[in-house]
């Protein structure tokens, strides 16, 4: 019970972390949190994010099998975690926004007055 | 060829891709399906659905089986057209083996005579073939068609065509196109990564269709560009056949020295000698294999030079934990039962080779990895069918202008390698559970049933196709979606209805062979629908509309 | 994209297609046994020549058949691919014998 739940994390993480890496770019930022913009300073601590999120869910798999077969695991997982992240963002783009939740609110200009 | 790099490659995608494509789209669809190929053979034949089996006593069970194993017909006429003659009375039997994994309830038995009389190729031989149920010893009918791996499995590699084994080449130039339209493909695409989680699934039919091309493309290319590799790598035997050409000489020479050198005979002593016990060598193989901290069933065995002094018996570990296709064989002297050689692991070149053709053969335990690469082998498929509506949304206004019917057959191929595969599938599946059981020759009607309904599909497709030279949308695409679904589910009625093996059975019994398979049924009826009503938007024009209406039309793209 | 491509006469596609094609494969044909052959002269197994031209021997085939719609000239499709998998199965022939 131990390795699929493990995996199940391993996915997940997956999907957090192009989550954020979409939320990174303008445009599905905007997507996500109409009212407002994105500083250098956000977009940089996502990307990070991403990058240690995916890092987990590799060394997950790498907990769980040979690592040959944790590696093609781990790149197939990817691809799922992109497809659902884009069909998220095609669909229901909201559903993302509790992973930026804590970030602030900054209005975008002239937005922001009348909101 | 052009002036630019990027049109030369631009031509290539484009033309390469839509010819190509229609045969890429089966190697796809069915490769997709190949990974559940032991489970659809469980959903096929309901006397096979039980769990898998370990390899049974092969003193007890095997061997008095095997000895009244005959050779195949059709390859005893084949025999008779290469000698030019009939065949001699006698045809000693040269070896046995036997083949299961950790999928399959049932256990494939193989065996082999010769020919004695081929002036032509002393080594001359033929072979028999059954499947039994390894817990009674009983044989299966030869009449029942495993669909999964005995139809679906080879259709994606051979297409059933083989005269001079055609299929394989045209599948193996279709893979090539593969590989080449990624690499044009990445080259034309100016916004891999600006566009990475785009799809925008309510623009113009061209845009949406481009977004979910790219997407799909973009996102499994790893998958898609190694599957089309390692396909080409399997079969590159095929493809270059230097073993039986230039080097055919350096190839007999070297299995002969390798034989001496492992002490593996390569030919018989001609001095006849009993079988010692094989469940004894079994034994002792699991043992060796443990101690190597490989603990594992057997997954292969074979006794070659059958009653020969220089019989010996190999034991390979069936693959489960591994990527790489290794059996770790250990080989045993036939009439006593000692170790001749253990196999050395794999040199550098031989362990890249065995990871990639085991990469794309999958023998091992992860039903994750195999679930995902069904979705890598769906991501193809919709990868090549986008890429074929955007073909044609490109051009059919122009063709309709101009009166060219181009884009209509394009369009109306489009619709029976697209939609039209996935009726001959479900309509298979139909006749599988309808056709009756004592029907001789059962196999071949099944056949016939999937290359009929892909027929019906075509004509179909053909037939509605003609809106598409008005610059519209052809329902073919949407009646055969509701085709689709009306088949798929009534595949999972007739499994019930037939076997009484009804979704709430399988799923309370967790039987995930035809719990999961009727599940992707549903699935794939659910998936149809839908489809069904987006098309009849588009077909009113009202996806576009909205479109329009929000004011979010974009400029077409370039 | 393709929209503003020029057109081109059917024979120069022709020739392209087989070209690629064809040439192709013989250019491939001439590399793997090439290959094996030097690997024999350098004391490699034949199986561990073979199968290491194998895993080589689509990857230049890709190269080669993406090449041959890029490159400008038909002529030099056709020498290289073509002329050049003629020398080096020629080439791979001359060694085995050779050797053996």
């Amino acid at each position: 019970m131990r390795d699929p739940a493990l995996l199940a994390v391993a996915a997940i993480c997956c999907i957090l972390s192009f989550s954020w890496l979409a939320l990174a770019m303008d445009v599905h930022w905007q997507q996500v949190r109409e009212t407002s913009i994105q500083t250098i300073g956000v977009k940089r601590m996502l990307r990070v994010l991403a990058v240690v999120a995916l890092g987990v869910s590799l060394s997950l798999c790498l907990k769980v099998d040979h690592g040959s077969m944790a590696s093609l695991v781990w790149v197939m997982l990817l691809a799922l975690a992109a497809l659902i992240v884009t069909f998220t963002l095609s669909w229901r783009p909201r559903v993302l926004a509790p992973l930026v939740a804590w970030i602030p609110n900054v209005p975008r200009a002239g937005v922001g007055a009348s909101s | 060829m052009f002036q630019s790099f990027r049109m030369s490659m631009t031509w290539l995608h484009t033309w390469f891709g839509l010819v190509i494509g229609y045969v890429l789209m089966v190697c796809f669809f069915f490769g997709a399906l190949s990974v559940f190929d032991r489970e659809i053979d469980r959903w096929a034949i309901p006397e096979t659905r039980f769990e898998p089996q370990v390899l049974p006593s092969f003193d007890k069970m095997l061997l008095p089986i095997f000895e009244k194993m005959e050779p195949l017909e059709e390859e005893l006429d084949a025999a008779r057209d290469r000698v030019g003659g009939p065949l001699p009375e006698s045809k000693p039997v040269m070896g046995y083996s036997a083949y299961t994994t950790h999928r399959d309830p049932v256990l494939m038995m193989f065996s082999e005579y010769a020919i004695t009389n081929n002036p032509d190729d002393p080594r001359d031989h033929v072979h028999g073939y059954i499947t039994i149920d390894p817990r009674s010893g009983a044989q299966l009918s030869d009449e029942q068609l495993k669909i999964g791996s005995e139809f679906f499995y080879p259709l994606h590699y051979s297409l059933h065509l083989h005269w001079a084994n055609l299929g394989y080449w045209i599948v193996g130039f279709a893979a090539l196109v593969m590989l080449a339209a990624l690499v044009s493909g990445v080259v034309m695409h100016r916004k891999i990564f600006r566009e990475f989680f785009t799809f925008r699934p309510n623009k113009q039919a061209q845009r949406s269709a481009l977004d979910l091309h790219n997407l799909t493309g973009v996102v499994a290319l790893p998958f898609h560009f190694f599957f089309a590799l390692t396909g080409l790598i399997v079969f590159a035997s095929i493809y270059l056949p230097v073993g039986e050409t230039m080097f055919e000489d350096v190839a007999l020479k070297q299995a002969q020295e390798e034989a001496a050198a492992t002490g593996l005979a390569f030919d018989p002593a001609g001095v006849p000698a009993p079988l010692a016990s094989v469940d004894a060598m079994v034994v002792e193989a699991k043992r060796r294999w443990a101690a190597r901290d490989m603990t594992g069933e057997v997954g292969f065995l074979a006794v070659n030079h059958i009653g020969d002094a220089n019989s010996y018996v190999s034991i390979y570990r069936a693959g489960t934990d591994r990527v790489t296709l290794t059996g770790q064989g250990i080989h045993f002297k036939g009439s006593t039962g000692e170790i001749i050689r253990e196999d050395p692991p794999p040199s550098a070149v031989e362990g890249v080779t065995d990871f990639m053709t085991g990469l794309h053969l999958q023998h091992f335990k992860h039903w994750m990895l195999r679930w995902l690469y069904v979705l890598g082998g769906l991501a193809g498929c919709v990868c090549i069918a986008t890429g074929f509506i955007f073909f044609v949304e490109k051009r059919k206004r122009a063709h309709a202008k101009s009166g060219s019917s181009g884009a209509r057959w394009a369009d109306a191929v489009a619709v029976s390698t697209v939609t039209g595969i996935v009726i001959a599938a479900a309509g298979m599946l139909v006749g599988n559970r309808l056709l009756p059981t004592d029907l001789p020759d059962r196999g071949f009607w099944e056949e016939s049933v999937f290359w009929l309904s892909w027929l019906a599909a075509f004509v179909h497709a053909a037939i509605r196709s003609a809106p598409v030279q008005q610059a519209r949308i052809s329902p073919a695409w949407r009646e055969q979606c509701w085709a689709i679904a009306v088949l798929a589910v009534g595949a999972v009625v007739l499994n019930w209805i037939t076997t009484g093996d009804h979704l709430l059975k399988t799923l309370g019994e967790a039987y995930w062979p035809v719990a999961g398979f009727d599940l992707a049924l549903l699935a794939a009826a659910a998936l149809a629908v839908f489809a069904a009503r987006r098309l009849r938007l588009r077909e009113i024009g009202a996806i576009e509309q909205r479109e329009t209406s929000s004011g979010g039309a974009e400029a077409a793209h370039a | 994209m393709s929209a503003s491509a020029p057109s081109l006469s059917p024979l120069h596609i022709a020739l392209r297609i087989i070209g690629a094609v064809g040439g192709g494969w013989l250019f491939v044909w001439g590399f793997t046994t090439l290959g094996i052959a030097l690997g024999i002269a350098t004391g490699m197994p034949y199986d561990e020549a073979r199968t290491l031209l194998y895993l080589l021997a689509f990857v230049v085939f890709l190269v080669a058949f993406c090449w041959s719609f890029v490159t400008a000239s038909i002529a030099r499709v056709w020498l290289v691919l073509a002329g050049g998998g003629a020398v080096m199965t020629g080439g791979a022939w001359l060694l085995l014998r050779s050797i053996a």
